[in-house]
């Protein structure tokens, strides 16, 4: 079924509660092909044209259609306004799979290796959840946590996104230099406004992490009214103290009883190297 | 609802298909709009993917499946003129989309200009990729007519190719865009050519009427249909006459080469010792006198043996070379001259020589070769102002290091 409005979509939705949505089926079909998933029914969401584009609204922030595909958040009109959600969209996946592939559909999967994520929660985004009748707001990182889920029936409609009018940044690092998943990525955005550094790692856990006190520290560090220079050092001790918050000490660890060796595992070393060069990188490019 | 899902079981007298209820398994009958043409689905599952409706219920293959998840590109589709993998788009949801597919590209049964490019340098061997491939790079040139290489690479990136390293799909892909390019370049010198013959046409009717031949001379431009590369490359083989005919020879040739006809595909030797052990009317190969391998049909001098690099053949080979079992080798001029060493400079040549390893360049050059950047900036082989690719350093990293 092939809804043309969001109307239609949510009253298609109540009136068969087993039927999928199904945006760009890039993470979907992947699922029915493997044998994973079996859909009862089919609710494209491919024809709501006012879900692909994006609107303003006052107080500075921009509402961004669910069905924005990767391919258009990548495009020029729209990297000027979220540098980093267009950094994020151009490296999710092959051409193939960018052009279908939706910003609604990369925040209801979650995967952990989502590119859009560490984005959204470094924005720190909220969702619209609609459904016949009714729509709720809910932070990004609610949803994502599971501490308020999207429930049956419901459709992710819009996601506003502050426009803080200052460098951003959005770091992958993957495991070959075609299109890949993270193995870890670091996205990070300056709140002049409220001299504030925000920073979120993703794909080193099922969501994206906060190093909330590490960003609290360099926000300090920040000559906010000269030129926004920041001493090296305290970049790379940044990359250090991010990277130290959000790989655990038995990061990789098979079980309990390795959990009690003495120090880091070998794992956790690894990436927890990937993500401070990651983190500094960013830094260094928001501040140049 | 409460149907038992026994009584809605599939009719299926042999029971041979796997008995699932329609409750398990909904079904939809839609039409596809397929390069053009529409193509009716009846009753399949809403599951399937288009891959899979245009290989096993519509019989184009030409779309390959080669992992279902996305990540090849074998599957490659255009679906609303977008590239998309076909593996992951619903059918069902398809419904009233423009599909085109490989064999669209091929109208006719004559290859596109991008399939010949494709064969002619080299991008294709065992050919899995090819479909995909060929589709990629339609799409790429429809949005951007003079790619270059990172731009192509990028387009590219989804296309996985086990046999060929990409290469040859990035000549194709220069290739295609040089052609196009040229063919766009005369239509326009023609169209401005015809524009300005009408103009005086009109201007010398005005004044004094003349007869006015219909201009037969800008004609629409003679359409060759294509050929693949490597029909080319087969058919050029002459069908070898002996010049003496002896009679098992003639045998030969009368069992073995009938099967291709006349100016098919010669390989030009048969080894008859296998023939004749599974053929016992065959002959063996015969004395050396006698070969079935008769070189006197060749032109004069079709092949001269590269000297090794540097050498310095003064005039000819010694005498022992000149005849050898037909082949003519007199040579009376030198042929190659060796390769000066480095540093000298090259009398006629528009350089003066690359200098000496070390030698300092005498003035910097002016501007950066990718144009935008300003002097000093290290190029990051992206354009200026760009985001770069991931991996990239770039240097206010090391502001940070
Ligand atoms: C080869 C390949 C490579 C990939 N690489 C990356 C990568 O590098 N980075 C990355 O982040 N992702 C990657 N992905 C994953 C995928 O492309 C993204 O997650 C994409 O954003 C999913 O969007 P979609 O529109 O295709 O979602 P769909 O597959 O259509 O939907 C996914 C799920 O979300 C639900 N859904 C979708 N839209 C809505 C909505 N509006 N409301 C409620 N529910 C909804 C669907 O029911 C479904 O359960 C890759 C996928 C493939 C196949
Ligand atoms: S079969 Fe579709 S991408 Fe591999
Ligand atoms: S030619 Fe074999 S995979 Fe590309």
């Amino acid at each position: 079924m092939l809804p043309a409005s969001l109307d239609e979509a949510v009253d298609a939705l109540a009136a068969a509660p087993a039927a999928v949505p199904v945006a760009g089926a890039t993470d979907l079909m992947e699922a029915v092909n493997a044998g994973r998933l079996r859909p009862a029914a089919l609710v494209g969401l491919g024809r709501i044209t006012e879900l692909r584009g994006w609107r303003y609204e006052d107080g500075g922030t921009a509402v961004l259609g669910a069905g924005l595909t990767h391919a258009r958040m990548d495009r020029p009109d729209f990297a000027a306004l979220i540098p980093a959600l267009a950094d994020a969209a151009r490296t999710a996946g092959p051409p193939q799979v960018r052009n279908v592939g939706t910003l609604g559909g990369n925040i209801v999967t979650a995967a952990p290796a989502g590119d859009t994520l560490p984005v959204l929660a470094a924005l720190e985004a909220t969702v619209t959840l609609a459904r016949a009748g009714a729509s709720r707001e809910v932070p990004v990182s609610h949803l994502l946590t599971g501490l308020d889920p999207v429930r049956p029936g419901e459709l992710l409609t819009w996601v506003r996104v502050p426009l803080l009018h200052a460098p951003q940044v959005f770091l992958k690092a993957t495991g070959r230099s075609g299109p890949a998943r993270a193995t870890a990525s670091v996205a990070l955005v300056l709140d002049p406004a409220r001299r504030a550094v925000r920073c979120a790692v993703g794909a080193v856990a099922p969501v994206p992490l906060r190093p909330l006190e590490a960003e609290a520290w360099v926000a300090g560090c920040i000559d906010w009214d000269g030129s926004r220079e920041i001493d090296p050092a305290a970049g790379a001790a940044f990359g250090e103290y991010v990277a130290a918050a959000c790989v655990p000490d038995n990061y990789g660890a098979e079980g309990a009883w390795e959990a009690v060796t003495e120090g880091p595992t070998a794992a956790a070393v690894r990436l927890r190297r990937t993500v401070s060069v990651l983190a500094r990188r960013a830094l260094g490019r928001a501040l140049k | 609802m409460t149907t038992d899902p026994i009584e809605t079981l599939d009719a299926d007298p042999l029971g041979l298909a796997p008995q699932v209820s329609r409750e398990l398994r909904p079904c939809a009958s839609y039409t596809l709009r397929v390069n053009g043409f529409e193509r009716p689905v009846t009753d399949a599952w809403i599951g399937e993917s288009l891959l899979y409706v245009l290989r096993e219920r519509l019989g184009l293959a030409g779309a390959k499946d080669g992992c279902e998840q996305g990540e090849c590109g074998a599957c490659s589709v255009q679906v609303d003129g977008q590239l998309v993998a076909g593996c992951l788009v619903p059918a069902a949801l398809a419904a009233d989309s423009e599909i085109n597919t490989v064999e669209g590209l091929s109208a006719g049964g004559a290859a596109s200009d991008v399939q010949q490019a494709l064969a002619a340098s080299g991008a294709v061997q065992c050919g899995y990729c090819t479909p995909g491939m060929a589709m990629a790079v339609h799409d790429l040139l429809q949005r951007n007519h003079r790619p270059t290489e990172v731009e192509a690479r990028q387009a590219l990136c989804g296309n996985l190719c086990r046999c060929t390293g990409y290469r040859g799909v990035l000549a194709a892909v220069q290739t295609v865009a040089d052609a196009r390019a040229l063919e766009a370049e005369e239509a326009e010198r023609a169209a401005a050519a015809a524009a300005e013959e009408a103009a005086a046409e009109a201007s010398a009717e005005a004044g004094a009427p003349v007869a006015a031949e219909p201009s037969a001379v800008e004609t629409e431009p003679v359409i060759e249909p294509p050929v693949y590369a490597d029909a080319e490359a087969w058919i050029e083989h002459v069908p070898q006459q002996p010049s003496a005919p002896e009679q098992d020879q003639v045998q030969v040739q009368a069992t073995v080469e009938q099967p291709y006809g006349d100016g098919g595909y010669d390989t030009g030797v048969y080894d008859t010792s296998a023939l004749t052990a599974m053929q016992p009317g065959i002959p063996a190969q015969v004395a050396d006198d006698q070969v079935y391998y008769q070189p006197q049909g060749y032109p004069e001098q079709p092949y001269q043996a590269t000297p090794a690099h540097g050498t310095y053949v003064p005039a000819g080979y010694p005498d022992g070379h000149q005849q050898q079992n037909g082949y003519d080798t007199g040579y009376d001029a030198p042929v190659y001259e060796p390769t000066p060493a480095h540093g000298t400079p090259l009398p006629g040549a528009l350089h003066d020589g690359t200098p000496p390893h070390g030698t300092p360049y005498p003035d910097p050059h002016g501007a950066p070769a990718d144009g935008g950047a300003p002097a000093g900036v290290p190029t990051t082989g992206v354009p200026h102002g760009a985001t770069p690719a991931h991996g990239i350093r770039l240097p206010e990293d090391d502001h940070a290091s």
